[in-house]
Protein backbone atom coordinates (compact mmCIF):
# COMPACT_ATOMS: atom_id res chain seq x y z
CA UNK A 1 0.00 0.00 0.00
CA UNK A 2 3.08 2.30 0.70
CA UNK A 3 3.48 3.02 -2.97
CA UNK A 4 2.77 6.29 -4.85
CA UNK A 5 2.22 6.21 -8.56
CA UNK A 6 3.85 9.90 -8.85
CA UNK A 7 7.45 8.42 -8.16
CA UNK A 8 8.38 7.03 -11.23
CA UNK A 9 12.22 7.22 -11.41
CA UNK A 10 13.23 5.18 -8.84
CA UNK A 11 12.30 2.75 -10.71
CA UNK A 12 11.84 -1.26 -10.32
CA UNK A 13 13.49 -0.96 -6.44
CA UNK A 14 10.25 -0.03 -5.95
CA UNK A 15 8.68 -3.20 -7.48
CA UNK A 16 5.36 -3.02 -10.00
CA UNK A 17 2.70 -0.56 -9.45
CA UNK A 18 -0.75 -0.84 -10.41
CA UNK A 19 -3.17 2.07 -11.26
CA UNK A 20 -6.82 1.88 -12.12
CA UNK A 21 -8.04 4.35 -14.23
CA UNK A 22 -11.59 3.32 -14.98
CA UNK A 23 -13.59 -0.01 -14.14
CA UNK A 24 -16.70 -1.15 -14.71
CA UNK A 25 -18.88 -3.86 -15.64
CA UNK A 26 -16.97 -4.31 -18.95
CA UNK A 27 -14.07 -3.08 -19.04
CA UNK A 28 -11.36 -2.15 -16.51
CA UNK A 29 -8.49 0.46 -17.68
CA UNK A 30 -5.08 0.50 -15.67
CA UNK A 31 -1.37 1.22 -15.54
CA UNK A 32 0.99 -1.48 -14.85
CA UNK A 33 4.32 0.06 -13.85
CA UNK A 34 7.78 -0.50 -12.84
CA UNK A 35 7.52 -3.63 -14.62
CA UNK A 36 9.50 -5.48 -17.67
CA UNK A 37 8.04 -5.72 -20.79
CA UNK A 38 8.46 -9.29 -20.65
CA UNK A 39 6.10 -9.50 -18.15
CA UNK A 40 3.71 -7.01 -18.93
CA UNK A 41 3.11 -9.37 -22.56
CA UNK A 42 2.87 -12.46 -20.44
CA UNK A 43 -0.13 -11.04 -18.69
CA UNK A 44 -0.95 -9.52 -21.72
CA UNK A 45 -0.89 -13.03 -23.77
CA UNK A 46 -2.67 -15.45 -20.51
CA UNK A 47 -5.30 -13.01 -20.32
CA UNK A 48 -5.98 -13.36 -23.91
CA UNK A 49 -5.51 -17.09 -24.07
CA UNK A 50 -5.35 -19.24 -21.61
CA UNK A 51 -8.21 -18.15 -19.02
CA UNK A 52 -10.28 -20.75 -18.31
CA UNK A 53 -14.29 -20.13 -19.11
CA UNK A 54 -17.00 -22.33 -20.69
CA UNK A 55 -18.64 -22.64 -23.94
CA UNK A 56 -21.36 -24.56 -25.79
CA UNK A 57 -18.56 -27.10 -27.29
CA UNK A 58 -21.44 -30.01 -28.83
CA UNK A 59 -24.79 -29.53 -30.41
CA UNK A 60 -27.31 -32.24 -30.50
CA UNK A 61 -29.86 -31.25 -32.91
CA UNK A 62 -33.23 -32.91 -32.85
CA UNK A 63 -35.07 -31.08 -35.06
CA UNK A 64 -34.24 -28.07 -37.02
CA UNK A 65 -36.93 -26.27 -40.18
CA UNK A 66 -35.04 -22.91 -40.37
CA UNK A 67 -33.11 -21.74 -42.84
CA UNK A 68 -29.71 -22.00 -41.18
CA UNK A 69 -28.05 -24.88 -41.24
CA UNK A 70 -27.17 -27.23 -38.69
CA UNK A 71 -23.51 -26.78 -38.59
CA UNK A 72 -23.84 -23.16 -38.65
CA UNK A 73 -26.45 -23.08 -36.26
CA UNK A 74 -24.21 -25.11 -33.40
CA UNK A 75 -20.96 -22.52 -34.95
CA UNK A 76 -23.20 -19.93 -33.62
CA UNK A 77 -24.04 -21.32 -30.36
CA UNK A 78 -20.69 -22.13 -29.32
CA UNK A 79 -20.13 -17.89 -29.87
CA UNK A 80 -22.36 -17.01 -27.28
CA UNK A 81 -20.93 -15.52 -23.93
CA UNK A 82 -21.70 -18.21 -21.08
CA UNK A 83 -21.32 -17.11 -17.91
CA UNK A 84 -18.49 -18.23 -16.38
CA UNK A 85 -18.57 -17.75 -12.57
CA UNK A 86 -17.49 -20.94 -10.76
CA UNK A 87 -15.59 -22.26 -13.56
CA UNK A 88 -12.91 -23.48 -11.35
CA UNK A 89 -15.10 -25.85 -10.05
CA UNK A 90 -16.05 -27.27 -13.10
CA UNK A 91 -13.63 -30.19 -14.56
CA UNK A 92 -11.83 -30.62 -18.07
CA UNK A 93 -14.02 -33.04 -19.92
CA UNK A 94 -10.69 -34.87 -20.68
CA UNK A 95 -9.97 -34.95 -16.74
CA UNK A 96 -13.37 -36.24 -15.71
CA UNK A 97 -13.88 -39.82 -15.09
CA UNK A 98 -17.62 -39.85 -16.86
CA UNK A 99 -17.86 -41.14 -19.76
CA UNK A 100 -18.98 -37.95 -22.39
CA UNK A 101 -19.93 -35.57 -20.48
CA UNK A 102 -21.32 -35.25 -17.20
CA UNK A 103 -22.67 -32.63 -14.23
CA UNK A 104 -19.33 -32.56 -13.19
CA UNK A 105 -17.39 -31.68 -16.28
CA UNK A 106 -20.56 -29.70 -18.30
CA UNK A 107 -23.32 -28.06 -18.66
CA UNK A 108 -26.38 -29.30 -20.65
CA UNK A 109 -28.49 -26.38 -22.91
CA UNK A 110 -31.93 -26.81 -24.58
CA UNK A 111 -33.11 -24.40 -27.04
CA UNK A 112 -36.77 -25.19 -28.46
CA UNK A 113 -38.35 -22.72 -30.31
CA UNK A 114 -41.13 -22.64 -32.46
CA UNK A 115 -43.17 -19.87 -34.62
CA UNK A 116 -46.27 -20.30 -34.71
CA UNK A 117 -47.70 -17.03 -35.15
CA UNK A 118 -48.04 -14.84 -38.55
CA UNK A 119 -44.76 -13.32 -37.73
CA UNK A 120 -41.33 -13.98 -37.96
CA UNK A 121 -39.68 -15.07 -34.78
CA UNK A 122 -36.29 -14.04 -33.33
CA UNK A 123 -34.64 -16.77 -31.45
CA UNK A 124 -32.62 -15.06 -28.68
CA UNK A 125 -29.73 -16.13 -26.37
CA UNK A 126 -32.36 -16.02 -23.50
CA UNK A 127 -33.82 -18.74 -24.86
CA UNK A 128 -31.54 -20.98 -24.28
CA UNK A 129 -32.37 -22.77 -20.85
CA UNK A 130 -29.48 -24.76 -18.73
CA UNK A 131 -31.30 -28.05 -17.58
CA UNK A 132 -29.96 -30.26 -14.98
CA UNK A 133 -27.64 -30.16 -12.52
CA UNK A 134 -24.73 -27.75 -12.21
CA UNK A 135 -22.01 -27.15 -10.25
CA UNK A 136 -23.53 -23.82 -9.10
CA UNK A 137 -26.56 -21.92 -10.47
CA UNK A 138 -25.51 -18.59 -13.01
CA UNK A 139 -22.48 -21.29 -14.61
CA UNK A 140 -23.21 -21.87 -18.03
CA UNK A 141 -26.37 -19.40 -18.05
CA UNK A 142 -25.83 -17.29 -20.87
CA UNK A 143 -24.70 -13.40 -20.75
CA UNK A 144 -27.59 -11.17 -21.39
CA UNK A 145 -26.57 -7.76 -21.15
CA UNK A 146 -28.70 -5.72 -23.76
CA UNK A 147 -31.55 -3.53 -21.81
CA UNK A 148 -34.49 -5.48 -23.01
CA UNK A 149 -32.63 -8.71 -21.56
CA UNK A 150 -32.53 -10.28 -24.91
CA UNK A 151 -28.84 -11.70 -25.02
CA UNK A 152 -27.59 -12.51 -28.96
CA UNK A 153 -29.70 -13.17 -31.69
CA UNK A 154 -29.23 -16.48 -32.70
CA UNK A 155 -31.72 -17.35 -35.54
CA UNK A 156 -35.22 -16.13 -36.92
CA UNK A 157 -37.82 -18.40 -38.10
CA UNK A 158 -40.41 -18.42 -40.49
CA UNK A 159 -44.00 -19.06 -39.79
CA UNK A 160 -43.87 -23.01 -39.02
CA UNK A 161 -40.35 -23.37 -38.39
CA UNK A 162 -39.01 -25.03 -35.50
CA UNK A 163 -35.32 -25.99 -33.70
CA UNK A 164 -35.07 -28.22 -31.13
CA UNK A 165 -31.85 -28.98 -29.71
CA UNK A 166 -29.54 -29.78 -26.74
CA UNK A 167 -25.94 -27.56 -26.37
CA UNK A 168 -23.29 -29.16 -24.07
CA UNK A 169 -21.16 -26.92 -22.62
CA UNK A 170 -17.59 -27.53 -21.96
CA UNK A 171 -14.69 -25.89 -19.72
CA UNK A 172 -11.96 -24.73 -22.20
CA UNK A 173 -9.66 -21.73 -22.86
CA UNK A 174 -9.32 -19.46 -25.88
CA UNK A 175 -5.83 -20.63 -27.34
CA UNK A 176 -7.64 -23.99 -28.61
CA UNK A 177 -10.66 -21.91 -29.53
CA UNK A 178 -11.62 -17.94 -29.57
CA UNK A 179 -15.05 -19.14 -28.30
CA UNK A 180 -13.41 -19.83 -24.86
CA UNK A 181 -11.71 -16.27 -24.47
CA UNK A 182 -13.45 -13.86 -21.59
CA UNK A 183 -12.51 -10.93 -23.04
CA UNK A 184 -13.61 -9.26 -26.00
CA UNK A 185 -10.39 -7.01 -26.40
CA UNK A 186 -7.27 -6.40 -24.80
CA UNK A 187 -5.67 -2.94 -25.33
CA UNK A 188 -2.16 -2.90 -24.55
CA UNK A 189 0.25 -0.07 -25.08
CA UNK A 190 3.21 1.71 -24.24
CA UNK A 191 5.52 4.91 -24.88
CA UNK A 192 2.77 6.93 -25.90
CA UNK A 193 5.20 9.65 -27.17
CA UNK A 194 7.01 6.75 -29.33
CA UNK A 195 10.09 8.13 -27.29
CA UNK A 196 11.68 4.82 -27.69
CA UNK A 197 11.13 4.76 -31.69
CA UNK A 198 9.36 1.42 -31.48
CA UNK A 199 6.77 2.56 -33.40
CA UNK A 200 7.06 4.37 -36.88
CA UNK A 201 4.82 6.87 -37.69
CA UNK A 202 3.14 6.61 -41.41
CA UNK A 203 2.84 10.37 -42.84
CA UNK A 204 2.35 12.50 -45.60
CA UNK A 205 4.10 15.70 -44.78
CA UNK A 206 4.46 16.03 -40.80
CA UNK A 207 3.17 12.52 -38.25
CA UNK A 208 3.12 14.76 -35.24
CA UNK A 209 0.12 16.59 -37.00
CA UNK A 210 -1.44 13.70 -38.76
CA UNK A 211 -1.51 11.41 -36.14
CA UNK A 212 -4.17 11.90 -32.82
CA UNK A 213 -2.01 11.89 -29.17
CA UNK A 214 -2.49 8.77 -27.41
CA UNK A 215 -5.32 8.31 -24.81
CA UNK A 216 -2.51 8.14 -22.22
CA UNK A 217 -0.14 11.08 -23.94
CA UNK A 218 -0.90 13.19 -21.04
CA UNK A 219 -0.13 10.71 -18.79
CA UNK A 220 3.77 10.90 -19.62
CA UNK A 221 6.30 14.04 -20.18
CA UNK A 222 6.33 14.64 -23.59
CA UNK A 223 9.89 14.60 -25.50
CA UNK A 224 12.34 17.79 -24.85
CA UNK A 225 12.64 19.67 -28.45
CA UNK A 226 15.57 18.56 -29.68
CA UNK A 227 15.68 15.83 -26.86
CA UNK A 228 18.41 13.33 -28.07
CA UNK A 229 17.75 9.66 -28.27
CA UNK A 230 17.96 7.45 -25.17
CA UNK A 231 18.85 4.48 -26.61
CA UNK A 232 19.51 2.41 -23.36
CA UNK A 233 15.62 3.50 -22.53
CA UNK A 234 12.99 0.36 -22.12
CA UNK A 235 9.26 0.42 -21.60
CA UNK A 236 7.93 0.82 -18.10
CA UNK A 237 4.82 1.70 -18.13
CA UNK A 238 2.01 -0.03 -19.49
CA UNK A 239 -1.69 0.79 -19.89
CA UNK A 240 -3.89 -2.13 -20.17
CA UNK A 241 -7.83 -1.91 -21.34
CA UNK A 242 -9.43 -5.05 -20.23
CA UNK A 243 -12.96 -5.11 -22.36
CA UNK A 244 -15.00 -8.01 -20.73
CA UNK A 245 -17.55 -10.56 -23.01
CA UNK A 246 -19.43 -11.08 -20.06
CA UNK A 247 -18.78 -14.32 -18.90
CA UNK A 248 -16.55 -13.02 -16.43
CA UNK A 249 -16.09 -9.89 -14.68
CA UNK A 250 -13.00 -7.68 -16.05
CA UNK A 251 -11.08 -7.27 -12.87
CA UNK A 252 -11.39 -11.72 -12.61
CA UNK A 253 -9.97 -11.22 -16.02
CA UNK A 254 -6.92 -10.07 -14.23
CA UNK A 255 -6.48 -11.70 -11.65
CA UNK A 256 -7.56 -14.94 -12.91
CA UNK A 257 -4.86 -14.01 -15.87
CA UNK A 258 -1.69 -14.04 -12.78
CA UNK A 259 -3.52 -16.84 -11.07
CA UNK A 260 -2.70 -18.95 -14.64
CA UNK A 261 0.83 -17.66 -14.83
CA UNK A 262 0.79 -18.98 -11.00
CA UNK A 263 -0.33 -21.83 -11.81
CA UNK A 264 2.35 -22.92 -14.66
CA UNK A 265 5.18 -21.51 -12.63
CA UNK A 266 3.48 -24.11 -9.77
CA UNK A 267 3.32 -26.52 -11.94
CA UNK A 268 7.07 -26.39 -13.18
CA UNK A 269 8.29 -25.74 -9.75
CA UNK A 270 6.49 -29.23 -8.08
CA UNK A 271 8.37 -30.79 -11.31
CA UNK A 272 11.46 -29.48 -11.04
CA UNK A 273 11.33 -30.47 -7.35
CA UNK A 274 9.96 -34.05 -8.16
CA UNK A 275 12.85 -34.51 -10.56
CA UNK A 276 15.48 -33.74 -8.02
CA UNK A 277 18.97 -33.07 -9.59
CA UNK A 278 20.07 -36.35 -11.66
CA UNK A 279 16.18 -36.43 -12.79
CA UNK A 280 16.84 -34.13 -15.15
CA UNK A 281 19.86 -36.11 -17.17
CA UNK A 282 17.16 -38.76 -19.01
CA UNK A 283 14.36 -37.92 -21.70
CA UNK A 284 11.19 -36.96 -20.99
CA UNK A 285 8.38 -39.14 -22.56
CA UNK A 286 10.92 -41.41 -23.66
CA UNK A 287 11.78 -44.60 -22.98
CA UNK A 288 9.75 -44.70 -19.55
CA UNK A 289 7.25 -47.54 -18.16
CA UNK A 290 3.82 -45.89 -17.52
CA UNK A 291 3.85 -47.25 -14.07
CA UNK A 292 3.31 -44.68 -11.82
CA UNK A 293 6.97 -43.82 -10.24
CA UNK A 294 8.52 -47.29 -11.03
CA UNK A 295 12.11 -47.19 -10.28
CA UNK A 296 13.38 -44.12 -8.80
CA UNK A 297 14.90 -42.71 -11.65
CA UNK A 298 11.67 -42.75 -13.30
CA UNK A 299 12.94 -44.86 -16.39
CA UNK A 300 12.89 -48.49 -17.41
CA UNK A 301 16.18 -49.91 -17.74
CA UNK A 302 15.82 -48.10 -21.47
CA UNK A 303 14.17 -51.43 -23.36
CA UNK A 304 10.61 -50.31 -22.03
CA UNK A 305 8.09 -49.16 -24.35
CA UNK A 306 5.78 -46.18 -23.02
CA UNK A 307 3.23 -48.79 -24.19
CA UNK A 308 3.66 -51.28 -20.89
CA UNK A 309 4.68 -54.25 -22.44
CA UNK A 310 8.09 -56.12 -21.67
CA UNK A 311 11.08 -55.39 -23.91
CA UNK A 312 11.46 -56.99 -26.96
CA UNK A 313 7.59 -57.59 -27.61
CA UNK A 314 6.05 -55.54 -30.08
CA UNK A 315 3.33 -52.79 -29.04
CA UNK A 316 0.48 -55.25 -30.63
CA UNK A 317 0.94 -57.70 -27.99
CA UNK A 318 1.81 -60.58 -29.01
CA UNK A 319 2.13 -63.82 -27.60
CA UNK A 320 4.87 -64.55 -25.74
CA UNK A 321 8.33 -62.52 -25.78
CA UNK A 322 9.89 -64.77 -28.29
CA UNK A 323 11.51 -62.90 -30.96
CA UNK A 324 9.73 -63.86 -34.66
CA UNK A 325 6.54 -62.74 -33.49
CA UNK A 326 5.03 -61.00 -36.33
CA UNK A 327 2.98 -57.83 -35.42
CA UNK A 328 -0.49 -59.60 -35.99
CA UNK A 329 0.25 -62.17 -32.98
CA UNK A 330 0.27 -65.57 -34.38
CA UNK A 331 1.05 -66.38 -37.83
CA UNK A 332 -1.59 -67.24 -39.74
CA UNK A 333 -0.37 -70.82 -39.95
CA UNK A 334 -0.48 -71.53 -36.88
CA UNK A 335 3.59 -72.65 -36.43
CA UNK A 336 4.60 -72.52 -32.70
CA UNK A 337 2.52 -70.63 -30.38
CA UNK A 338 -1.21 -69.75 -31.83
CA UNK A 339 -3.00 -67.28 -30.07
CA UNK A 340 -5.96 -69.29 -29.21
CA UNK A 341 -3.83 -71.79 -27.43
CA UNK B 1 -5.69 -62.37 -85.24
CA UNK B 2 -9.01 -61.39 -84.60
CA UNK B 3 -9.72 -64.77 -83.27
CA UNK B 4 -7.41 -65.25 -81.43
CA UNK B 5 -8.03 -62.37 -80.03
CA UNK B 6 -11.73 -63.20 -78.97
CA UNK B 7 -9.92 -66.76 -77.70
CA UNK B 8 -8.10 -64.72 -75.54
CA UNK B 9 -10.84 -62.94 -73.79
CA UNK B 10 -12.79 -65.95 -73.32
CA UNK B 11 -9.63 -67.37 -71.80
CA UNK B 12 -9.96 -64.81 -69.80
CA UNK B 13 -13.33 -65.42 -68.48
CA UNK B 14 -12.31 -68.98 -67.05
CA UNK B 15 -9.36 -67.94 -65.36
CA UNK B 16 -11.26 -64.53 -63.62
CA UNK B 17 -13.79 -67.74 -62.46
CA UNK B 18 -11.22 -69.41 -61.34
CA UNK B 19 -10.21 -66.94 -59.02
CA UNK B 20 -13.48 -66.53 -57.90
CA UNK B 21 -13.02 -70.39 -56.83
CA UNK B 22 -9.79 -69.92 -55.25
CA UNK B 23 -11.33 -67.37 -53.03
CA UNK B 24 -12.97 -69.50 -50.20
CA UNK B 25 -9.68 -71.81 -50.23
CA UNK B 26 -7.39 -69.23 -49.68
CA UNK B 27 -9.73 -67.66 -47.37
CA UNK B 28 -9.14 -69.88 -44.58
CA UNK B 29 -6.02 -69.15 -43.58
CA UNK B 30 -7.38 -65.22 -43.96
CA UNK B 31 -10.15 -66.02 -41.49
CA UNK B 32 -8.06 -66.58 -38.79
CA UNK B 33 -5.82 -63.53 -39.87
CA UNK B 34 -9.11 -62.07 -38.75
CA UNK B 35 -9.53 -63.06 -35.74
CA UNK B 36 -6.26 -61.73 -34.50
CA UNK B 37 -7.00 -58.41 -36.07
CA UNK B 38 -9.34 -58.63 -33.78
CA UNK B 39 -7.34 -59.48 -31.26
CA UNK B 40 -5.01 -56.40 -32.47
CA UNK B 41 -8.07 -54.09 -31.87
CA UNK B 42 -8.68 -54.90 -28.61
CA UNK B 43 -4.53 -54.46 -27.81
CA UNK B 44 -4.47 -50.81 -29.32
CA UNK B 45 -7.60 -50.06 -27.01
CA UNK B 46 -5.13 -50.94 -23.96
CA UNK B 47 -2.43 -49.39 -25.96
CA UNK B 48 -4.28 -46.08 -25.90
CA UNK B 49 -4.86 -46.22 -22.22
CA UNK B 50 -1.01 -46.55 -21.46
CA UNK B 51 -0.81 -43.80 -23.60
CA UNK B 52 -3.25 -41.67 -21.76
CA UNK B 53 -1.41 -43.09 -18.75
CA UNK B 54 1.70 -41.39 -19.60
CA UNK B 55 0.26 -38.26 -20.67
CA UNK B 56 -0.83 -37.55 -17.59
CA UNK B 57 2.97 -37.96 -15.93
CA UNK B 58 4.66 -36.36 -19.10
CA UNK B 59 8.11 -34.71 -18.04
CA UNK B 60 7.70 -31.49 -19.55
CA UNK B 61 11.26 -29.92 -18.79
CA UNK B 62 14.29 -31.61 -19.78
CA UNK B 63 18.07 -30.69 -19.88
CA UNK B 64 19.00 -30.99 -23.04
CA UNK B 65 22.29 -32.73 -24.29
CA UNK B 66 25.79 -31.10 -23.52
CA UNK B 67 24.45 -29.19 -20.88
CA UNK B 68 27.19 -28.66 -17.83
CA UNK B 69 25.93 -27.39 -14.31
CA UNK B 70 26.57 -23.99 -15.05
CA UNK B 71 25.72 -23.66 -18.42
CA UNK B 72 22.54 -26.02 -19.24
CA UNK B 73 19.75 -25.79 -22.00
CA UNK B 74 15.89 -26.53 -20.70
CA UNK B 75 13.64 -28.15 -23.19
CA UNK B 76 10.15 -26.90 -22.10
CA UNK B 77 7.07 -28.73 -23.34
CA UNK B 78 3.66 -27.13 -24.10
CA UNK B 79 5.42 -23.20 -23.54
CA UNK B 80 5.69 -20.57 -25.82
CA UNK B 81 6.33 -16.41 -25.73
CA UNK B 82 3.99 -16.41 -22.51
CA UNK B 83 6.24 -17.96 -19.86
CA UNK B 84 9.66 -17.43 -22.02
CA UNK B 85 9.93 -14.16 -22.47
CA UNK B 86 9.18 -13.67 -18.56
CA UNK B 87 11.23 -16.06 -17.44
CA UNK B 88 14.05 -14.77 -19.56
CA UNK B 89 13.95 -11.48 -18.10
CA UNK B 90 13.58 -12.87 -14.40
CA UNK B 91 16.41 -15.24 -14.91
CA UNK B 92 18.52 -12.39 -15.93
CA UNK B 93 17.66 -10.31 -13.22
CA UNK B 94 19.65 -12.89 -11.52
CA UNK B 95 23.21 -11.23 -10.49
CA UNK B 96 24.37 -14.39 -10.04
CA UNK B 97 23.19 -16.07 -13.72
CA UNK B 98 25.78 -14.62 -16.85
CA UNK B 99 23.70 -15.26 -19.57
CA UNK B 100 20.00 -16.57 -20.36
CA UNK B 101 17.76 -16.91 -23.45
CA UNK B 102 14.92 -18.23 -25.02
CA UNK B 103 13.80 -19.58 -28.27
CA UNK B 104 10.52 -21.18 -29.59
CA UNK B 105 12.83 -23.81 -32.17
CA UNK B 106 10.00 -24.45 -34.33
CA UNK B 107 6.35 -22.52 -34.34
CA UNK B 108 4.78 -25.76 -34.93
CA UNK B 109 6.50 -27.74 -31.93
CA UNK B 110 5.17 -27.30 -28.84
CA UNK B 111 8.59 -26.73 -27.24
CA UNK B 112 10.52 -23.84 -25.70
CA UNK B 113 14.17 -23.86 -25.02
CA UNK B 114 16.17 -21.92 -22.39
CA UNK B 115 19.81 -21.62 -22.49
CA UNK B 116 20.58 -20.85 -18.69
CA UNK B 117 24.59 -20.23 -18.14
CA UNK B 118 25.85 -18.88 -14.54
CA UNK B 119 28.84 -18.54 -12.91
CA UNK B 120 30.29 -20.51 -10.56
CA UNK B 121 28.74 -19.54 -7.03
CA UNK B 122 25.29 -21.07 -8.40
CA UNK B 123 24.03 -23.98 -11.02
CA UNK B 124 21.76 -23.56 -13.87
CA UNK B 125 18.91 -26.04 -12.89
CA UNK B 126 18.98 -23.48 -9.71
CA UNK B 127 18.70 -20.31 -11.44
CA UNK B 128 15.90 -21.86 -13.44
CA UNK B 129 14.36 -23.18 -9.78
CA UNK B 130 14.97 -19.41 -8.14
CA UNK B 131 13.60 -17.89 -11.69
CA UNK B 132 10.74 -19.60 -11.62
CA UNK B 133 9.82 -18.82 -7.60
CA UNK B 134 11.05 -14.60 -8.39
CA UNK B 135 8.27 -15.06 -11.22
CA UNK B 136 6.16 -16.40 -8.34
CA UNK B 137 6.79 -13.38 -6.53
CA UNK B 138 6.60 -10.81 -8.96
CA UNK B 139 3.00 -12.41 -9.92
CA UNK B 140 2.09 -12.01 -5.74
CA UNK B 141 3.08 -8.57 -5.84
CA UNK B 142 1.35 -7.37 -8.64
CA UNK B 143 -1.83 -9.52 -7.82
CA UNK B 144 -2.12 -7.33 -4.55
CA UNK B 145 -1.09 -4.04 -6.04
CA UNK B 146 -4.26 -4.70 -8.25
CA UNK B 147 -6.62 -5.66 -5.75
CA UNK B 148 -5.63 -2.88 -3.53
CA UNK B 149 -5.76 -0.20 -6.34
CA UNK B 150 -9.07 -2.12 -7.12
CA UNK B 151 -10.12 -1.47 -3.63
CA UNK B 152 -9.04 2.69 -3.84
CA UNK B 153 -11.05 2.68 -7.06
CA UNK B 154 -14.47 1.84 -6.08
CA UNK B 155 -13.88 3.61 -2.98
CA UNK B 156 -13.80 6.68 -4.65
Amino acid sequence: MDYDPMVMDDAEALGPVVKISQADSVRVKFELSNADIAFANSLRRVMLGEIPTIAIDLVEIEDNSSVLADEFIAHRLGLIPLNADGVEALLYARDCDCDGCCEHCSVRLTLHAKCTGDENMHVFARDLVPTGDRVNQVLGTPVVSDSEGLGPLILKLRPGQEVKLQCIAKKGIAKEHAKWAPSAAIGFEYDPHNKLRHTDFWYETDAKTEWPPSEYASWEEPPQEGEPFDYDAVPNRFYYNVESAGNLPPDTIVSEGIKVIQQKLAGLIHELADEGGDGMNGDYNGPRSPEYGTGADGFGGGYTTPFGNGGNQSSWGGAGGAGGTTPYGATPYGAGQSSWS
Amino acid sequence: MARTKTKKEESVEPGSDVVMDEVPTSHQPESRDDMSVDEDENDEVEVEDNDAEVEDDVQRVRLLPGSTPTAASFEFLNEGHTLGNALRYIIMKNPDVEFCAYAIPHPSEPKMNVRIQTFDSTTAVEALEKGLRDLQELCDVVTDQFVVAREKFMAK
